[in-house]
């Protein structure tokens, strides 16, 4: 009864070999390719570098005025954009303005790419049936799958630093607005389409008047959730060398540091939760004329 | 058959194997938790139980745990492979009360830790002969971020090395000579920057320490500093100390890194003169215990397996450790 209790399963060697073969073609591929694939990238590495140089060079009256504006602009609230302000102020007098400054680069760049590469998707997806479920499980494999397991081939092909770590964060990052994004489509009230079918618009008529306007909440949860994930990918990215905030807390992690750590930790934090009010409170005001208040 | 035929006395009567094993003795070893440990400690293992007839067993261990054992109890009887700077102190002082003894000081050539290169940066540019030398060159490792200055990988943040690795960087003036420092972030991101720049052709120079696979794997250089170390002062009380508290570093090699193979007065006693003389004469050379810890990661051999895939293949290695007449027994039991 042997086999009963031993699983039947590919001999020793041949596993190893099969594993040596496919790390053997990867290696030969990131061989011959790696040049040119590192080259299609350079344009985005090369703006991250200059952003993250800009918003270093960058005077902090400056920018702490751009932040006390833009979160304003977004939220419509004095209390949210004075808070912003204190916490940035906070951040900068413990000495972590740099490490701020090459985050804040990170996140939004990979979520501005998130956007324009998860809105289509999601529209795709809310238009066909087909595409919906193709791209459903690679969005769960996208959230689940341990983050090294597709670190590594990616730091063989483009080195360590921004790029990879960007790739990382938006692979983590994108699911939740293509979801929520054809989800938001999905949910307009048929009623409504039908009414704007009665009148006889176009596929693209219907879809940039009707039912994007009508999912923008929805799609405003799917650009919050990304924002909110790609903070929480900062440290995993400075595992493979991204400058930034999770730099000091792996150094922290590693040696007991607990102040260093909590510190770098909280300004995290405090990122997350400026970025996530006022990204909310623009989704509420989006919104508002569901309440039947006038549509700003 | 041998051996068959020994373990069959063992398991029928201890009393007899007692007197079979008389010429050694029952020996605990430590099978420390790193390839090149477990690798020596199975080495050793086979020599010394079809070469001078000793009963070994194996205790799983790590460098602070395993020394705890061997300076409190006794236990296990040898350390193949103890990198004593942890344990300096207590060390001393129980080699000092006779308790326990090195017999072999540095069983590894080439081991430790440093600033690395490929071979062929060495091979093509024959100038670079020390680490000053490639420091006069930047611009043979461009990077990234500014091709117009060169890039040294660092130690991953948060490990003893980033801060040897920053002073040092300061030592040297290697900012005003043109150079950044890249901090790799973990060992994975380390040995994958290492990776890609080898299998590409690139240059790469950064920290890395030996005996590792993939300083056999990629055929790493470890360049000489072109100082001398410049004294424990020097490097304890500011090089491997946060870039604050050490205000004016001074050049100097790496410090040495100290192993040795520590043994218990029991096993002096009962393996004899002739097991300590392998242990004084057994030295693995640094090239070829690399390319071991290859064949270990390629093949994910552990110990056990990967000694006799090393009596097989090198023979002419240890052959010379022992006698003609014990090399003959062990090589029948492979």
């Amino acid at each position: 009864m042997d086999w009963l209790a031993e699983f039947p399963s590919l001999g020793k060697r041949d596993l190893r070999d099969l594993k040596k073969g496919i790390d053997g073609s990867f290696r030969e591929w990131s061989r011959s390719n790696g040049d040119a694939i590192e080259a299609f990238f350079d344009p985005l590495y090369f703006f991250l570098v200059w952003l993250e140089k800009l918003l270093i060079a960058t005077p902090w009256p400056i920018i702490l005025a751009l932040v006390a504006g833009l979160a304003y602009l977004g939220s419509r609230s004095w209390k949210l954009a004075l808070g912003s302000v204190v916490s940035f102020m906070l951040i900068g007098y413990f000495g972590m303005w740099k490490d701020m400054m090459a985050t804040i680069s990170l996140i939004s760049v990979s979520t501005l790419i998130c956007i324009a590469v998860g809105i289509p998707i999601g529209i795709l997806m809310s238009r066909y049936d087909r595409v919906q479920g193709a791209i459903t499980p690679v969005l769960d494999l996208m959230q689940t799958i341990p983050i090294f397991v597709y670190l590594l081939p990616v730091v063989m092909l483009l080195g360590i630093g921004r790029v990879p770590g960007l790739i990382a964060v938006c692979v983590y990052a994108l699911p939740p607005i293509i979801r929520l994004t054809n989800l938001g489509i999905r949910l307009v009230d048929k009623e409504i389409l039908e009414a704007a079918d009665a009148f006889g618009s176009s596929y693209r008529q219907k879809l940039f008047s009707v039912q994007i306007p009508l999912a923008l909440p929805n799609i405003f949860a799917g650009v919050n959730q990304t924002i909110m994930m790609a903070l929480a990918m900062v440290v995993i990215a400075s595992m493979i060398g991204v400058k930034g905030l999770g730099m000091p807390v792996l150094q922290a992690v590693q040696n007991q540091y607990l102040t260093l750590g909590l510190m770098n930790g909280l300004a995290i934090v405090a990122l997350a939760i400026i970025f996530d009010r006022v990204s909310q409170r623009y989704g509420q005001r989006l919104q508002a004329h569901r309440y039947g208040k006038e549509h700003e | 058959m041998y051996k068959f035929l020994m373990s069959t006395v063992v398991a029928g009567t201890m009393a007899l194997a007692t007197n079979v094993y008389a010429a050694c003795g029952s020996i605990s070893m430590a099978d420390m938790n790193w390839p090149s440990a477990t690798l020596m400690a199975n080495v050793d293992k086979i020599i010394l139980e079809e070469g001078y007839g000793c009963e070994i067993e194996m205790v799983a261990g790590a460098t602070t745990t395993t020394f705890a054992s061997m300076n409190e109890k006794g236990q296990p009887d040898v350390a193949a492979e103890l990198w004593i700077n942890a344990v300096r102190e207590p060390l001393f002082a129980a080699m000092d009360e006779g308790r326990l003894h090195s017999a072999r000081e540095m069983p590894i050539t080439d081991l430790g830790e440093g600033w690395w290169v490929p071979d062929y940066v060495l091979a093509k540019n024959p100038d670079l002969k020390t680490v000053l030398d490639i420091l006069e060159r930047p611009d043979l490792f461009p990077a990234k971020e500014d091709p117009s200055k060169g890039e040294f990988i660092g130690c991953p943040a948060g490990w003893g090395c980033q801060l040897s690795n920053i002073n040092l960087f300061r030592a040297f003036k290697m900012e005003d000579k043109g150079w950044i420092l890249i901090d790799p972030g973990s060992q994975a991101g380390l040995d994958a920057s290492m990776a890609k720049a080898v299998q590409r052709g690139d240059n790469w120079f950064g920290y890395y320490w030996a005996p590792t696979a993939p300083i056999g794997k990629f055929n790493m250089k470890l360049v000489p500093f072109g100082v001398p170390f410049a004294g424990a002062e020097n490097w304890d009380g500011c090089i491997a100390k946060a870039e604050q508290d050490c205000a004016d570093p001074k050049p100097s090699a790496w410090t040495k890194s100290e192993v040795h193979t520590i043994v218990t007065t029991n096993f002096k006693e009962s393996a004899g003169a002739d097991a300590m003389g392998y242990f004084a004469k057994r030295i693995f050379p640094g090239p070829i215990m690399n390319k071991m810890l290859v064949y270990m990661e390629d093949n994910q051999a552990n110990g056990p397996d990967a000694a006799v895939e090393f009596l097989i293949e090198y023979e002419d290695v240890w052959t010379p450790w022992v006698s003609a007449d014990i090399a003959k027994k062990v090589k029948a039991s492979l």
